[in-house]
């Protein structure tokens, strides 16, 4: 654990990669929940 | 939209994130480790011109068939095309604020973004001006139609004719891309990927604004 903690200490772009990828996730999780709410809605 | 597109679409943005900032990248001068900012802000851009144009498409197919449907769909796209437009604005930005040392300093790129922005966002304006449904998808899709002419001319021709400190387009004058064939897979793949995410978001839009239009004609 100790050496990727220093890995990603050296190598930023490696944090950015994986702060967008978790916005990106979120994003993705949200628009799905979404299309599934609006499916619910017009069957109604 | 089926399942699988919206998993095919996570699958594509997920590996250009991945591949786009791990992989190696040849050494461009004076850009450096920043010249990947072109795969996050260049389909931004793309997505923003698909937009508008797709809302002038469907602002054009209101005013033949009169039929309210295709009034919402432009409103939707317009409204995405805002979205991206402003995210291409601020990733522009961002990068400016380190290539360039300011966040903005009116270079035509970014005068002409800015205008496009107000264009649009005057159209935004005109639509929550008037209540009658009917003269509001009337002259909105004038409007857009209108707006979505100037596109190519603040996007396409106005940097290319001033003197701008931005990077050379993708395609440039002599129409070559000069791109690593990595960085160009890349950044293919992140022109896919975008552009299905904004389809996607298209529809779920468009589905909204129904859904809504439909409600608020039941309680009238």
């Amino acid at each position: 654990m100790s050496s990727l903690y220093d890995f990603l200490e050296t190598n930023s772009l490696y944090i950015v990669l994986l702060i967008v990828l978790i916005i990106w996730v979120g994003i993705f999780g949200y628009l799905r929940s979404l299309d599934k709410k609006i499916k619910k809605l017009e069957e109604k | 939209m089926k399942n699988f597109i919206t998993y095919a679409i996570f699958v594509i943005i997920s590996a250009v994130i991945i591949l786009g900032l791990a992989l190696p990248i040849p050494d461009i001068p004076a850009l450096g480790d920043k010249a990947r900012v072109l795969y996050f802000h260049v389909p931004m851009s793309w997505i923003s011109v698909l937009a508008f144009f797709m809302s002038m498409w469907y602002s054009i197919r209101y005013l033949k068939t009169r039929d309210h449907n295709y009034d919402i769909k432009s409103y939707s796209s317009a409204q995405l095309g805002f979205l991206f437009c402003i995210l291409a604005t601020a990733t522009g930005s961002l990068w400016a604020k380190f290539s360039w040392g300011s966040f903005w300093n009116w270079d035509p790129r970014q005068t002409s973004i800015f205008i496009l922005l107000l264009i649009y966002g005057a159209y935004f304006a005109l639509r929550s001006a008037i209540e009658s449904e009917d003269q509001r998808a009337k002259l909105s899709s004038v409007y857009s139609i209108i707006a979505a002419v100037t596109v190519p001319f603040f996007v396409f021709i106005m940097p290319r004719i001033v003197e701008s400190l931005h990077p050379d387009p993708i395609l440039n004058t002599q129409g070559k891309i000069n791109m690593d064939s990595s960085m160009l897979t890349v950044f293919l793949s992140a022109l896919v990927g975008f552009t299905m995410l904004y389809l996607w978001m298209l529809d779920l839009k468009i589905r909204a604004e129904k859904l809504n239009y439909k409600k608020l004609s039941l309680t009238d």
